[in-house]
């Protein structure tokens, strides 16, 4: 039995990473309304652009420290190609057009992409090997971290403040805010509505990307079909921390993560839940907690609106 | 946007000149296209490759095989459409709305499935010496009745003009947008005649006629040997079918049954019980029953997608609930409970688990956005299958077998009849498969009936209501909340009552059946493929989605790694460019497309 913060501590990396993704969720949605299935799939091809960048481009041997950079932008350039892509091809001829038809458009997509990589990406119907960082695990006092893990502990506050800087200091990022709130009337106000989407699924991906390296240095593998239940994690994230709100978005995974790490660990001393507690149930109880946010605080911890806008 | 509103047509006068699309005189064009058919009619009864190699034996004279039989078809459709426009008139009922672009599309048929018959001798054999003289012959006489129908004039549309402005990019797509609209003016069809009052024996008899060429179509189409001729197949049919759309005579079809719908319904099913009588032995009656699990499941996740606008991506899980809820208590030797339900107990297990399950997952997602619905389905779809993977014993409670599955269910005995044998009716012999066929007609009629009741009543009304306009339909005093709960339930229920039919027919039912995209149907990415691209919100829609996205994977072993990936490009090209699907529902197409005008009646569902 594993110590509680060691716990806590593995439910927050996974957390950090859940929230990564879970802003390009957030920021889709909150602009357009549009739950970007196809979202999971765009940190999928992250993972594979980082690890084509790795594999195939840098000679063999690079070190961690030089190539690592180098697969964050080979992950991120992959990764707003394909969600531009996907939002000037697939979602804005639908703009306007009844709810249902861009949820099935983003389900096509999602399954698009998943076997397009499956297909062409060279070896990838079974897990392909990700590129580690060396050096042993660290010890703070019990609690043991992995190597991988330390570049998901820098680089998600690091992306956070980031990203807080931009949303709230920049002018596209105020113009963002603005087409969130009311579209109509910022586009009177002379915002570019059109470009300000663009950049919403833009940044959206470039998160997906950061978060598709971590899991590629947390888990040592990427795989097709990486991005389905993370992608599920994710949104469920979102709607945990308010959807719509990107500081949410961090703080649902947060959350999210702990609360799957605890259950993974504990919930089998619970009597009458002995059979329930391996890893193999954590994607149960994530879900569980889905279904009792909605029941409960459908808004989320930050509570941002969920009304219908008419 | 740059498109400007243009000003509406006036009746009755032509726009632009009446020219057809290749500048050869109307009226020879015409004696082209109707020779072209005739002749390609002639060169099918000739040898079009030398070997047998190539399957289906197109070596024979006089006697046409294979692919040659689509052919001649497509052939003797041209040549038949071609003497009606002259107007002979014992023909003028086959076009009841003009010829000409019935012409153009059956000369399309014979054309591309001839030179797609070339192509694959002689890419398969290695070159075209491998030709016959009667392989030149239909090549050049489709291609000849193809020019010539696309001679044929017809009203080309007002040209939009010019914006001044305009970047060159805007222009260019200016001029691609006009020009699209001129070739698929040149393939429109005209105003249908109105539909001559018969009397009714002979408008069933029609309907009868009309079934009966269905019912032959499709046991063609599943009895396909080939991948050729499977393909062969689909371009026929799908050129021809859009051909006899545009002569008009699908529209007065269509009118006929809608005046007789409780007889159409009913003639549908006797043709589909007709089905394993036409074959001699179990191997497509196999195939006819898969088919029909998938259609029904596909219908009944229509009512939820199509009537009430909620996007179920977890159906499949609900099918998963009833076949594992039916199989549980069928006696199954690896099922922990050590009890054997007859028949209608083990239903009314597998329909009461579901409708329990849909309860807990719509309850607290349907008072929110419908997105949330989404994504909870999808969801619940996963952690089915996780769970049902966990519940082996080891890694949780003993209740599923795990990865395993449940095994060897039993066969069904209902009503003292065993399903699991064969039985000799009235000199037909009728195998394991065709007995489960027949059952499972009868759940698939009680989804019709379920759908086509519920569609037309109160409940119905408000769905529809609901997914056009929820605060709308909120402000009219419908309990949103509960009106979609129904939906969800009602949904849920008819997909666990097909689980537990489906449970017995493939005698084990393993967690990996019901996942969300998989390479069998049905799961959850298929079954939505079929209602989008049969079309929402219909009854014959899915059933024929279902049906096509079957036999697709089926019958082209070479698609195989890349189905999937074919299906979720099509998804997004139907929303962006056909989103009503194939059949569509009158509502749901204004819907989609809001500046066409609407029609003074609707029917009820539109169904």
């Amino acid at each position: 039995m594993n110590e509680l913060p060691q716990q806590l501590v593995n439910g927050l990396l996974l957390g950090s990473m859940y929230g990564l993704v879970a802003i390009g969720y957030t920021m889709v949605y909150g602009i357009v309304q549009l739950i970007n299935f196809a979202h999971g799939e765009i940190f999928m091809t992250g993972a594979f652009g980082a690890l084509t960048v790795y594999v195939y481009i840098l000679p063999d041997g690079t070190s961690m420290l030089i190539a690592l950079p180098l697969m964050l932008i080979g992950a991120m350039v992959v990764s707003v190609t394909v969600a531009v892509g996907a939002e000037r091809f697939a979602y804005r001829p639908l703009r306007g057009a009844p709810r249902l038809a861009p949820l099935i458009t983003a389900i096509g997509l999602s399954l698009a992409l998943q076997q397009a990589v499956w297909a062409w990406y060279p070896e990838a119907k079974s897990a392909r090997p990700f590129p580690q960082i060396d050096g042993g695990p660290f010890h703070i006092g019990n609690v043991t971290i992995q190597t991988g893990d330390i570049f998901l502990l820098i680089a998600a506050p690091v992306s956070m403040a980031l990203l807080g800087y931009f949303v709230m200091r920049t002018r596209t990022g105020r113009g963002m805010q603005a087409t969130a709130q009311d579209p109509d009337t910022a586009k009177l106000m002379g915002v570019n509505t059109d470009r300000i989407i663009v950049v919403a699924f833009a940044l959206g991906a470039v998160f997906a990307a950061v978060g598709a390296v971590a899991n590629g240095l947390k888990y040592g593998q990427i795989e097709f079909k990486m991005g389905f239940i993370l992608g599920l994690k994710a949104f469920t994230a979102a709607v945990l921390g308010g959807i719509g709100n990107i500081y949410g978005a961090m703080i649902g995974g947060v959350v999210l993560g702990v609360a799957e790490t605890l259950a993974a660990a504990y919930i089998a001393d619970i009597p009458g839940l002995d059979k329930f507690g391996s890893q193999t149930w954590a994607d149960v109880w994530a879900f569980i907690l889905l279904i009792l946010v909605l029941l409960f605080r459908p808004q989320g911890l930050l509570g941002e609106r969920v009304a219908d806008r008419a | 946007m740059t498109t400007q509103t243009t000003a509406p047509k006036t009746a009755g006068t032509p726009a632009g000149d009446a020219s057809g699309l290749i500048g050869i005189p109307p009226h020879i064009g015409r004696a082209l296209a109707t020779g072209g058919g005739v002749l390609t009619v002639v060169s099918t009864f000739l040898a079009w490759t030398w070997t047998a190699e190539f399957p289906g034996d197109l070596t024979v004279y006089g006697y046409p095989g294979g692919l040659q039989v689509l052919v001649l078809i497509a052939g003797a459709l041209t040549a038949v459409l071609g003497l009606a426009s002259y107007g002979i008139k014992g023909l003028r009922w086959l076009v009841p709305a003009g010829a000409d672009g019935a012409l153009k599309f059956a000369a399309l048929a014979a054309f591309v499935t001839t030179w797609y018959t070339i192509i694959a001798i002689s890419t398969q054999l290695g070159g075209i010496v491998n030709l016959e003289p009667g392989g030149y012959i239909a090549a050049a006489t489709t291609l000849i009745a193809l020019l010539g129908s696309l001679a044929l004039p017809f009203e080309r549309p007002e040209p939009d003009p010019f914006d001044p402005d305009d970047t060159g990019w805007e222009r260019f797509k200016h001029t691609t947008s006009q020009n699209w609209q001129t070739v698929k003016a040149a393939f429109a069809a005209g105003t249908p005649r109105p539909l001559r009052a018969l009397p009714s024996y002979v408008e069933i008899l029609i309907i009868v006629a009309v079934l009966a060429v269905a019912l032959v179509v499709f046991t063609y189409g599943i009895g396909t040997e080939y991948d050729e001729l499977f393909v062969g197949f689909l371009i026929t049919a799908g050129f021809g079918f859009a051909a006899l759309n545009r002569s008009g005579l699908i529209g007065q079809v269509t009118q006929l049954t809608a005046r007789h719908q409780n007889i159409t319904v009913c003639g549908a099913f006797i043709a589909a019980a007709c089905f394993p009588f036409t074959q001699s032995d179990d191997q497509y009656a196999t195939l006819g029953v898969y088919i029909l699990i998938f259609a029904t499941v596909a219908l009944g996740l229509n009512i939820v997608v199509g009537l009430a606008g909620l996007l179920d991506l977890g159906y499949v899980a609900f099918l998963g609930v009833g076949a594992y809820a039916a199989a549980l208590v069928s006696g199954s030797p690896s099922s922990p409970f050590d009890v054997h339900f007859p028949f209608w107990a083990a239903v009314l297990v597998g329909a009461v688990a579901s409708l329990v399950f849909g309860v807990l997952i719509g309850a607290p997602t349907l008072r929110l956005r419908g997105d949330y619905l989404a994504i909870v389905t999808l969801g619940f779809g996963e952690i089915f299958r996780i769970t049902a993977n966990n519940l082996d014993g080891t890694s949780g409670p003993d209740l599923t077998n795990g990865s395993n599955g449940v095994s060897s269910i039993p066969d069904l005995k209902v009503l003292g009849f065993d399903l699991g044998i064969q039985h000799d009716i009235a000199g037909f012999t009728i195998g394991r498969f065709a007995n489960y066929f027949f059952l499972m007609l009868i759940i698939t009629a009680v989804v019709v009936l379920v759908f086509r009741r519920s569609g037309d009543s109160r409940i119905g009304r408000a769905w529809v209501a609901i997914r056009e306009d929820e605060t709308a339909a909120l402000a009219m005093g419908i309990n949103g909340f509960r009106v979609k709960l129904i939906a969800f339930a009602v949904g849920a229920t008819l997909a666990g009552l097909a689980g537990t039919v489906q449970a017995h027919v493939t005698y084990t039912v393993t967690p990996e059946q019901y996942l969300f995209a998989g390479t069998t149907p049905p799961n959850s990415a298929f079954l939505l493929a079929a209602v989008v691209l049969g079309g929402m919100g219909t009854i014959a829609g899915p059933l024929i989605g279902a049906a096509l996205l079957f036999l697709i994977p089926n019958k082209l072993q070479f698609l195989g790694d890349y189905q999937l990936l074919a299906f979720g490009l099509a998804l997004v090209l139907l929303m962006r460019f056909r989103p009503e699907g194939l059949i569509p529902n009158r509502r749901r197409q204004l819907e989609f497309h809001e500046e066409a005008e609407a029609p003074a009646v609707l029917s009820k569902t539109g169904a």
